[in-house]
């Protein structure tokens, strides 16, 4: 009997007890939502965190913070020729700040700030992103932070404070310019004895930096090239700019005084894959560097997530089990009515094992059936929760949920396992009442004996 | 074509281990030819509707074989029988055995769709059938609304469709009226004819024991006459 035939016969069956397949496949459909609502509440955190921690942070960055076990426990050059030469390192970026509070200029407006020194070759490999302009080709040339020209403010020389209360600039003083092209005035100090000197670098604006992702974070930096670092140093004579205040205790001048290596404060490695990072983090961990990468972070939410949603999907399973129950009688209800129909069959030739697929078919019809029904209703309930909670749960504690949180997400794999869970149940439940049908006496089922 | 050597059968009937055995059959031989009419009768409990149901291979012997076409149909499990009988073999009821959920036209052609036949194919055979059966009106009628006669012949069609070269009817007019009979008689008598298929044909009825080309009787469960038609 070809299987297009046996659908037919099937669907035909069904249809003679419409009510009793209803309420069966209702059954196995509440079974199914229950475990992917359940299960999607645990997928809708696990992605919301995860997002929460990765947004703003780049999978295939490694931060190395340091060295262990080191008489110098900053990060050299050397230490970044090192990272550079291993495998599956796409980019090492490093960032140092000027050791001082920087005073910017350009024309009649000022702002404070720090000047960061980058090493863009490296950091356009790492994906440094602007928002307007370009990176800078010579060395005197220097791209601003998003925010820095809201830091900005006329300065006449004076009493008025140009600031609000918030920090922010009166509109008034604002700068309303373009910055690009324009020539910036960087100043830095050191004392000689007891004398402050100053010293003003020239540099021009040839980019603004991408907007940072949240909504919280300010960027009013500088970001220089190293060259210009160096001349800054040149001036005050110490590693990173560094401003030896008269009264500085005679030891720590001394440190100061001596140092010779810059150091490296914000250094990442950046994976060409995200399948190697965790290699070259395990690689610089065991040279002793202090290092973390998101990857690290992630390893250990997604294992507590594996143990939740195994645990819902579980609870879950139990749902459509209980359904299988209805299943099993719906299917053994079918078997004794049909018995007289099973037994003319068999008379007339039809091979029990055509017979015992035609009720495994059944089975699985219905299941297959609660499982795409139980599946819509799943996704309803989920934009549901979805739309609701936020709005009760902000109300109910005056505390606004983040607007793209979700408490619940179904992604494509949990329907899936949910039909294939569904399956395997219903086929086991109609089992017994197929092999049953296949066992029916003819002579007692043409008899109505059965 | 059919042949039937030593064959014997008992029921078992009460609880298990405390079961009483009745013997139905004992020690039948029985030869059947191609385009042979051979009718079995004898009366109530003798035993003939057993020896179809074992030639049919619905019950399984207590000792002897069953030769069909030469197949020692005795040694064929469940799942061999149902082909074999679904290739070989066309049956007639005396209460028709027609499922009452499907149409006329469905219960004829259910034979070509349990053997795989494409739905095309099945319909233009179906509807050949109904024709030669005088029943092409009552095709989509359901088993419920055609009347003993009718079913018969629906009975009939399903067990011709196939095409089988032995037909095995179990009292096939026992449920219909004499005019009826006549008509179902004449009918099974053309097939032989026409079409030289070969039946085996339990009845209790002497009228429809004389169409047979031999009559054989079945008195307590042993055969005892053979009468040749005249």
């Amino acid at each position: 009997m070809r299987f297009k035939d046996q659908f037919k016969f099937v669907r035909q069956n069904m249809k003679k007890n419409k009510t009793r397949i209803f309420m069966t496949v209702l059954a196995t459909a509440m079974g199914c939502a229950f475990l992917i609502v359940l299960a999607s509440v645990g997928f809708g955190l696990q992605k919301s965190i995860v997002e929460e921690i990765t947004q703003d942070r780049l999978m295939t960055e490694i931060q190395v913070h340091g060295k262990e076990n080191e008489e110098n426990a900053g990060i050299t050059m050397d230490d970044i020729t090192y990272f550079e030469g291993l495998d599956h390192v796409k980019a090492v970026t490093r960032r140092q700040m000027v050791d001082q509070q920087g005073e910017f200029r350009v024309g009649e407006f000022r702002a404070e700030g720090n000047a960061v020194v980058v090493d863009f070759p490296s950091e356009t490999k790492a994906g440094f992103e602007l928002s307007e302009g370009r990176l800078p080709e010579a060395d005197n040339e220097v791209v601003i932070g998003h925010d820095f020209a809201e830091s900005l403010a006329k300065w006449n020389g004076k009493e008025t404070a140009p600031l609000n209360e918030d920090g922010t600039v009166k509109e008034e003083f604002k700068y309303k310019g373009k910055l690009i092209g324009e020539t910036l005035n960087l100043g830095v100090k050191q004392y000689e004895g007891e004398e402050e000197k100053s010293k003003t670098f020239d540099v021009k604006i040839v980019g603004i930096g991408k907007k940072p992702t949240k909504d919280w974070e300010w960027d009013p930096n500088i970001y220089i090239s190293e060259k210009v670092l160096s001349e800054i140093e040149a001036f005050t004579g110490t590693p990173n700019g560094t401003v030896i205040t008269p009264n500085l205790p005679a030891e720590e001048r001394d440190l100061m005084e001596q140092r010779k290596d810059r150091f490296y404060s914000q250094v990442s490695i950046y994976a060409d894959d995200v399948e190697n990072v965790k290699t070259i983090s395990e690689t610089i961990k065991d040279k002793k560097y202090f290092a973390y990468s998101v990857v690290d972070e992630m390893e250990q939410i997604n294992t507590v997530f594996l143990i939740v949603k195994s645990g819902l999907i579980f609870i879950g399973t139990i749902a459509i089990i209980i359904a299988s129950i209805g299943i099993y009688n719906t299917m053994t209800m079918a078997v004794t009515e049909r018995a007289p129909d099973i037994g003319i069959m068999k008379a007339i030739g039809a091979n029990p094992s055509t017979i015992k697929r035609i009720f495994l078919i059944e089975s699985s019809y219905i299941g297959l059936l609660g499982a795409i029904f139980g599946t819509i209703v799943a996704y309803l309930i989920t934009l549901g929760v979805n739309w609701l909670l936020p709005i009760i749960l902000s109300n109910a504690f005056g505390e606004p949920i983040p607007g793209d949180f979700k408490f619940s997400h179904i992604p494509l794999s949990l329907p899936l396992i949910c039909i294939g869970i569904c399956l395997v149940v219903t086929i086991l439940s109609g089992l017994r009442p197929a092999r049953r049908a296949t066992k029916v006496d003819v002579l007692k089922a043409m008899r109505r004996e059965v | 074509m059919i042949e039937v050597k030593g064959l014997s059968h008992q029921f078992k009937i009460g609880k298990k281990g405390k079961e009483t055995i009745i013997p139905v059959l004992e020690g039948i031989n029985l030869k059947v030819d191609y385009g042979e009419i051979v009718t079995v009768v004898g009366r109530s409990g003798s035993g003939k509707s057993t020896l179809l149901n074992l030639i049919s291979g619905y019950i399984q012997p207590t000792e002897g074989e069953i030769f069909i076409d030469d197949h020692n149909v005795t040694s064929f499990n469940e799942s061999k029988w149902a082909d074999f009988r679904l290739h070989n073999l066309g049956f007639i009821f005396q209460s028709f055995q027609l499922i009452l959920s499907m149409t006329a036209f469905e219960n004829v052609e259910l034979a070509l769709t349990l053997k795989g036949v494409h739905e095309k194919e099945r319909k233009t055979q179906t509807e050949k059938l109904f024709k030669k059966v005088g029943l092409e009106k009552f095709m989509d009628h359901y088993p419920s609304e055609l009347s003993g006669g009718q079913q018969q012949r629906v009975s009939i069609a399903r067990a011709l469709i196939l095409n089988p070269p032995i037909i095995l009817a179990d009292e096939p007019t026992g449920s219909l009226d004499s005019d009826t009979e006549d008509e179902l008689l004449d009918f099974i008598k053309q097939l032989n004819h026409e079409m030289g298929i070969t039946f085996l044909i339990i009845t209790h009825d002497e009228k429809v024991a004389k169409i047979g080309d031999r009559i054989i009787e079945i008195v307590d469960g042993a055969l005892v006459e053979e009468e040749y038609a005249s």
